[in-house]
This record gives structure tokens, C-alpha cells and sequence, in this order.
């Protein structure tokens, strides 16, 4: 058994170095993003990253695994239109911190449901450097559509949407932040975007 | 008094056997939608390099009524449906469950089929038709989709609201119903005509027992179903919102799917 184990944790450490090397430029949308989301179901079902004791280094590994196909600042960007604009560079990053924070947590916290569900590509569309990866995930016999919507930045494409079934999870946060600004100011946004994280870390 | 609640628990009941529709095999079609053709330049801000969403505002002049509703089937849900749900689901096996749950499916065909037809979408209500007698017969009563498993006949979804924007109807204002949830002018006038294709509509049953069928149909399709609804509280800023802007984004795309499919004719 702990054999195995070692053999796992190898593996992964394995695939976390080999990764970026695997990123050669100027490959399609679908070859950069299938390698992360490949790592992200490994890590999920791998049975020594379970229990609570474990919940950090399985967070911290999935955090660093869509970190680097991920790109937050863009979300961030998108999501607060264009207020963005209107705050000054310190602001944007303290912004896109609590951002990440957000997202982090509720892409986490879809994946933590995960139950061997898995990913078929079934088609992919690229645009004036913009990309649509579109992917199946069969979940007890029901396929839902999810499609990775990405950018590219030095030859690197990186995931700033995720759209399931039509719904898109920057233009939520949008038009939750834009209903939000309307009786708010920016500071009291962030307010807002600090009490909700500061939720997910008391549970 | 008793027979109109009666008859009105029984219209929203029926109306979420539409439901049930749309999200069993939602995603039967492997057509891939073009994401990256939508509106992305945003009219307030002009460096359109920095392509952004726009956000269509979503007409809701009954805003505070719907917030108030939302709050109502919040508290419904977490208070009644959740307990009920978690109860049923300790009790009846998950194989069980999808069992009824096909068998609720299989009786609501008739909605998929006429949709389908009225969109011109004669392959599909074809597969609907063979889906329906294949399950109700080798099926046992569409308890079983045999249609799927042994002769790979996926889902073909179809229904009224979706048929209405087939054609250009508008979606009206945005409304919250009670038990029922967000929905619009069209979408709801799509769940009546959902309920009248439905043939348990016309079954001789009385109001006791249809309350409880559409019921069991409701608790079970939850049963199944991820928890969408916690997801969304969990995860956003203003649920409301967030519900509203899925409710639509979700729907649009419903009829979407059907226009794209009327160019591949």
C-alpha cells in the first residue's frame, strides 16, 4: 500500500515538473488545456489526497495545477467591467486577489463533488486570438456541455470563462457586480467580495 | 377553497415535469455553440482591444415582488424540499430513483415530440418516437431507457418555451413563481402549453393523487439533479442575480440550440 502510494505521489510530482515542458508554443487550445484537466482528474481521484487532513495539500495542488492555465486578472478584469478602469493599478491587484479567492473556491468546490465523471473534447474554434474549447462531462449518464473559453497570451492559451449549458461564470459575477455597483461604490463591492471569502473560510 | 389550492399546487407541479425535461440528457446534441461570436465589446468601455461581456440588461420591473418570491421558494427549499429530498433519497437506492426518474421522463415524449415537429426538427421527434416506444415497451413502462443503452438513441429535448422563441417571440419580463422559480412571460406561457401535451394531464385522477404524482416527480428529479440552487447561494454575491442570469443565459441557449439546428436543413 505504501508502495503504491509513493508510486502515486511520484507520479505526481512527476507530471507538476514535467508539465510546463509539455507546453510547446504554438499547439492548439485543446493540447495545452487537455494535460491540465488531466492532472486536475488524477489529483481528484487519487485516494492519498483524501480525508480532511489532506484537504489543503489537494486544494494547494489544484490551485497550483489551474494557476498556470487559468488566468485570474483577466477574470477579474472581465468581470468588473468598466470599473476597472476607473481604480488605480494597486486597487486592480488587490481586486484580482480577492477575485482569485472567489473563483478559487467555487471552482474548487464544484470539483470537490467530483465522482468519476469524465471529459470528452468534442470540439474546439479558434478566433483572432480567442479560443472555445468545447467539452462533455458524463456525470451518471447525463452529458452537460462545458466550453473553455481562453486567450492567448505568449503563445500560452489561457482559460478566462467557463460556460456550462449557455451559462457563463464571468458574466454571472458581471451582472451580479454591475446589480451590486448600482447601490454601491466600488469600496463597498469589495466589501461584499471580502465578506463572501471570509464565508468560505469559517466552513 | 381546498380545490383551487389543489388545482393550483397542481399546475406548478406539472409545469416542473417540463422542467424535468430540460435537464435529464440535456446535452444530447453534440453540436458545439459558437461562444466566441457573442457580443463581447462592452458600448462604456473603448479600448476594444480589451474585449469584455456586455451584460444585456434582463427587464425585470417586478424586481422587489420577485426578490420576495425568490426569498419564499429559498426558504421552501431549505426548510421542506432539501429534508424531504434527503429523506427519500436514504430511503429508495440511487438505481431506483433513476428508474422513476426515466419513467417520469418517458410519459412527458409527447411534449418533446410535438416540440420537435412545430420546430421542423423531423429527425429529432423521430428519435423522440422511437425513444418512446422502444422504452415503453422493452422498457417496461420507460422505467428502463433501453433506448440509450442498447441502441445509443440519446435524448432529443424539446418544449413549448423553447418552440415560441423558435419563431421570435420575445421573452417578456422576468418573473419568480412560487415552488417553481425564475422564469419569463414565454417561458411560462411555454410551461402551460407543456402541460397541456402532456398526456398525465388528462388522466382520470383525482386532485389527491395528482398532487402527489407531481410530487414524487419533483422530489425525484431533485434527488437526482446536482444542487444547483445551493451552488448558486453558495457562490455568489447576490443570488437573485445570479439565478436570474442563469435562468436566462440557460434558456436562451435552449433556443439557440434550436435555431442553429434549423440552418443545418
Amino acid at each position: 500500500m505504501l508502495c503504491l502510494r509513493t508510486f502515486t505521489a511520484a507520479i505526481a510530482v512527476f507530471f507538476l515538473f514535467q508539465a510546463p515542458a509539455v507546453f510547446a508554443d504554438a499547439e492548439s487550445p485543446t493540447a495545452q488545456l487537455k494535460p491540465t484537466l488531466q492532472r486536475l482528474v488524477d489529483i481528484l481521484s487519487d485516494r492519498s489526497l483524501e480525508g480532511k487532513d489532506n484537504k489543503k495539500k489537494r486544494r494547494d495542488l489544484i490551485m497550483s495545477t489551474i494557476s498556470e492555465r487559468f488566468d485570474f486578472r483577466e477574470m477579474s478584469k472581465r468581470v468588473l467591467g468598466s470599473t476597472w478602469r476607473d481604480i488605480s493599478e494597486e486597487e486592480r491587484d488587490a481586486f484580482t486577489v480577492q477575485m482569485t479567492k472567489l473563483l478559487e473556491n467555487n471552482y474548487i468546490g464544484q470539483l470537490e463533488n467530483y465522482s468519476g465523471e469524465t471529459v470528452e473534447y468534442v470540439g474546439e474554434r479558434v478566433r483572432e486570438g480567442r479560443a472555445q474549447v468545447s467539452t462533455l462531462i458524463e456525470s451518471q449518464g447525463n452529458k452537460y456541455p462545458v466550453h473553455y473559453i481562453m486567450n492567448m497570451d505568449d503563445d500560452k492559451w489561457m482559460v478566462y470563462d467557463i460556460n456550462i449549458e449557455g451559462v457563463s461564470l464571468i458574466r454571472n459575477y458581471r451582472a451580479e457586480f454591475k446589480s451590486i455597483l448600482r447601490r454601491e461604490n466600488y469600496e463597498g463591492l469589495l466589501q461584499v467580495l471580502e465578506e463572501k471569502n471570509s464565508s468560505f473560510e469559517q466552513s | 377553497m381546498k380545490k383551487i389550492i389543489l388545482l393550483f399546487m397542481l399546475i406548478v407541479f406539472a409545469a416542473t415535469s417540463a422542467f424535468a425535461a430540460d435537464d435529464t440528457g440535456g446535452a444530447s446534441q453534440n453540436d458545439t455553440p459558437n461562444l466566441l461570436e457573442e457580443n463581447y465589446l462592452d458600448d462604456d468601455y473603448e479600448d476594444t482591444r480589451e474585449e469584455l461581456y456586455t451584460i444585456e440588461e434582463i427587464y425585470d420591473p417586478l424586481e422587489p415582488v420577485n426578490r420576495v418570491l425568490f426569498q419564499f421558494n429559498d426558504k421552501l427549499y431549505f426548510w421542506v424540499l432539501k429534508p424531504v429530498k434527503i429523506g427519500y433519497s436514504y430511503v429508495l437506492p440511487a438505481e431506483v430513483r433513476e428508474s422513476f426518474g426515466n419513467f417520469f421522463n418517458n410519459l412527458s415524449a409527447p411534449i418533446r415530440l410535438i416540440n420537435n415537429l412545430l420546430q421542423g426538427r423531423f429527425q429529432d421527434a423521430g428519435v423522440v418516437f422511437s425513444r418512446f416506444l422502444i422504452n415503453s415497451t422493452v422498457g417496461v413502462y420507460g422505467l428502463a431507457d433501453v433506448a440509450l443503452q442498447e441502441y445509443n438513441l440519446e435524448p432529443r429535448i424539446a418544449d413549448f418555451g423553447q418552440t415560441l422563441g423558435f419563431y421570435g417571440i420575445g421573452e417578456g419580463l422576468y418573473l419568480v413563481w412560487p415552488l417553481l422559480g425564475p422564469s419569463n412571460i414565454r417561458h411560462s406561457a411555454g410551461l402551460v402549453g407543456d402541460l397541456l401535451a402532456s398526456p398525465v394531464t388528462y388522466l382520470d385522477m383525482t386532485s389527491n393523487q395528482s398532487v402527489l404524482y407531481y410530487s414524487v416527480n419533483r422530489i425525484n428529479n431533485l434527488s437526482l439533479s446536482p444542487g444547483v440552487y445551493e451552488e448558486i447561494k453558495k457562490f455568489s454575491l447576490d443570488p437573485y442575480v445570479a439565478a436570474r442570469q442563469s435562468f436566462f443565459d440557460f434558456r436562451r441557449n435552449v433556443v439557440k440550440r434550436a435555431t442553429n439546428e434549423e440552418t443545418d436543413f
